[in-house]
């Protein structure tokens, strides 16, 4: 009988004392224009990987605009406002998504040479039946017997049956153009499936880390990321990969696996970079920010976000482009006839 | 103090097993041939919150279903078996923020039951409590999900009152259950899914945990009581899933209203397969 006391005892004690205590939550933040600068602020804070890279002082950029929000503000006012402040990460990989906008910082690519002319590619490729599309990929031979391929976005995705169909048609060509120039990124999957064609081993390609707390030195070790040699068609003859510094994310992460395999040369501008894997969190007003989480490096571990350097730098040149002429793919042309 | 060994027991049988059961079986005793099942269909509202995805709650409407099995083991009357298998779904729509959330829950353990009074009785003991589920943030990018996966030893306590209005036998029943120790997945605070499950980089995402980054309680409170030939459940069960792991912190608070029905079963056991008579075998 003492024994059942004690135990019911114990069973209510424990209820009684736990239950009311230790609710885990976070900071609570009102609908406000103040309560979304504070939230968005903090997520950035706590979140994002490449503070010490940029040398920014996120203390001082809240200081610096919190001074410009008021609790009466206009939505695209805040939006604008927190668009700036965004901005000073100088990261194309951070945006604000609103119902009427996205913020973007997009210095990466305008300030520079642009290295690529739709109008002029259109040329190149031809009109519709002089060129293939397989999935994400447009393909041809050139008259020079040089394969040539446009990947526009790595969000366009292509299958290893696209890949194999590619290779084989341009299988009888001296060499290959792979054309990611404008290529803004998008799945590191595709980027991976299709360099894995171009390596007859497997490959260290780059080092991945995370956060492991709020931080903004708690970085995880060093992981290393392998490319996988393609168990069907591999490409055996000289590549070059042209590039612009609209070669972004996931573009600069194929650049940079392409850029270490033996029979690949990088032709153009240097890229974009965007190295920082993007996560996202959405604000009290149900905007969305999304930002760089996981900083990638190359194989001795130096950071590629700020972008990676062509083995031989071509622009394309105004009197070319007046002529419709790509420089950079009548280069690559030339070096592959050699 | 026989009953406090007996209650130890069933805790150490419901770690090692049901195999340990084994040895306990005389024979086909009578009283496990007896069991109450449950289903039971429920609406509520959930708060999720977890900062992997957003540091933000989002609130909105759960549907559930749950099924239970309750009996009394073969070797001894004095302890039971409870079988609660629960799953909810939640769409998570409050100001125009919207998540997604799922979590199938499974319950098994065994409880120890002090008889009180006639018309009441205390049942404590111990439940493994295993979970699997979601939450899904539709708009964000390479951190668009949660996975929760998480297996608990649940300390557990129910009370059963029996009571009569008129001639209507009612039953209620309130329960509570605690995880105490158990195991949990968790990514790092930033680290993808990508990362983790396409690079293979999955060093410490099985975490343990306690009251100190994982306390919890599930709670229910239901009547049973018959009208015309069927015997109705109504109850309310109160969830709140905690934990803060890897800086990483998470919360699903559940109030759901339940209907359903109970029934009495009897199970016909034969070990040597025999055929049920003739004149009373439906198959």
């Amino acid at each position: 009988m003492k024994g059942r006391h004690t135990l019911l005892y114990i069973i209510a004690s424990i209820l009684v004392c736990i239950i009311p205590s230790s609710c885990i939550k976070e900071e609570n933040f009102e609908n406000t224009p103040e309560g979304n600068f504070e939230l968005l602020w903090k997520i950035i804070d706590e979140k994002y990987c490449f503070f010490s890279e940029k040398e920014v002082d996120w203390n001082e950029v809240h200081e610096r605009y919190s001074k410009r929000i008021t609790p009466d503000m206009p939505s695209h006012a805040l939006f604008e406002v927190l668009g700036e402040m965004l901005a000073e990460l100088k990261d194309g990989h951070v945006n604000l998504y609103a119902a009427h906008d996205v913020a973007s910082y997009r210095k990466w690519f305008e300030d520079y040479p642009a290295n690529f002319n739709d109008s002029i590619n259109e040329l190149y490729l031809g009109k519709t039946g002089e060129y293939m599309t397989a999935a994400g990929l447009k393909y041809k031979i050139f008259k020079e017997n040089i394969g040539y391929i446009r990947y526009e976005s790595f969000s366009s995705g292509i299958g290893d049956g696209n890949i194999s169909e590619v290779l084989a048609y341009l299988a009888l060509c001296d060499g290959l153009i792979i054309d990611v120039r404008n290529n803004g990124g998008g799945s590191l999957d595709y980027a991976h499936k299709l360099a894995a064609r171009f390596t007859e081993k497997d490959v260290l390609t780059s080092y991945i880390q995370h956060k492991t707390g709020p931080g903004h030195n708690d970085f995880s070790e060093y992981y290393p990321v392998w490319l996988k040699k393609s168990d069907y068609i591999r490409w055996q003859k000289p590549v070059i990969v042209l590039t612009n510094r609209h070669s972004f994310s996931a573009t600069n992460d194929f650049v940079n696996t392409m850029k270490l395999l033996p029979n690949v040369t990088i032709m153009g501008d240097r890229t974009g970079g965007g190295s920082g894997l993007p996560f996202s969190a959405e604000l009290l007003n149900s905007w969305t920010v999304r930002f760089s989480a996981s900083p990638t490096s190359d194989v001795s571990k130096k950071s590629i976000e700020s972008g990676i350097d062509p083995d031989i730098r071509v622009d394309m040149t105004q009197e070319d482009i007046q002529k419709n002429k790509d420089t950079i793919i009548e280069e690559a042309i030339k070096l592959l006839k050699q | 103090m026989k009953k406090v060994k007996l209650f130890f027991i069933a805790i150490l049988l419901l770690c090692l097993g049901t195999n340990s059961s084994a040895q306990y079986i005389d024979s086909d005793t009578l009283q496990s041939r007896y069991r109450v099942t449950a289903t039971t269909f429920g609406i509520g509202l959930q708060s999720s919150l977890d900062t992997y995805l957003s540091p933000i709650e989002y609130k909105g409407p759960e549907l559930s279903i749950a099924r239970e099995t309750i009996r009394k083991t073969r070797f001894n009357r004095n302890i039971t078996v409870q079988n609660f298998f629960r799953i909810n779904a939640a769409y998570l729509n409050k100001d125009s923020r919207i998540s997604y959330s799922g979590l199938a829950n499974w319950n098994y353990g065994m409880h120890y039951n002090f008889n009180i009074l006639p018309e009441l009785k205390i049942l404590a003991g111990g439940l493994t409590d295993m979970n699997g589920g979601f939450v899904y943030n539709p708009k964000n990018s390479n951190n668009p999900a949660s996975a929760k996966a998480f297996i608990d030893l649940d300390l557990s306590a129910m009370a059963i009152y029996k009571f009569k209005i008129r001639n209507y036998h009612m039953t209620a029943r309130y329960q509570a259950n605690i995880p105490v120790a158990g195991v949990m997945f968790a990514p790092e605070f930033g680290a993808s899914y990508y990362e983790m499950f396409y690079l293979g980089h999955t060093d410490g995402i099985v975490n343990f945990t306690s009251f100190h980054n994982h306390f919890s309680i599930r709670q229910m409170l239901t009547l049973d009581f018959p009208c015309r030939y069927v015997l109705f459940r109504m109850g309310y069960y109160w969830e709140m899933q905690q934990s803060h792991l890897k800086h990483i912190k998470s919360h699903t608070y559940s109030h759901s209203f339940m209907i359903g029905f109970v029934r009495n079963i009897k199970l016909i056991r034969d070990k040597h397969g025999k055929h049920l008579p003739a004149n009373i075998n439906p198959f």
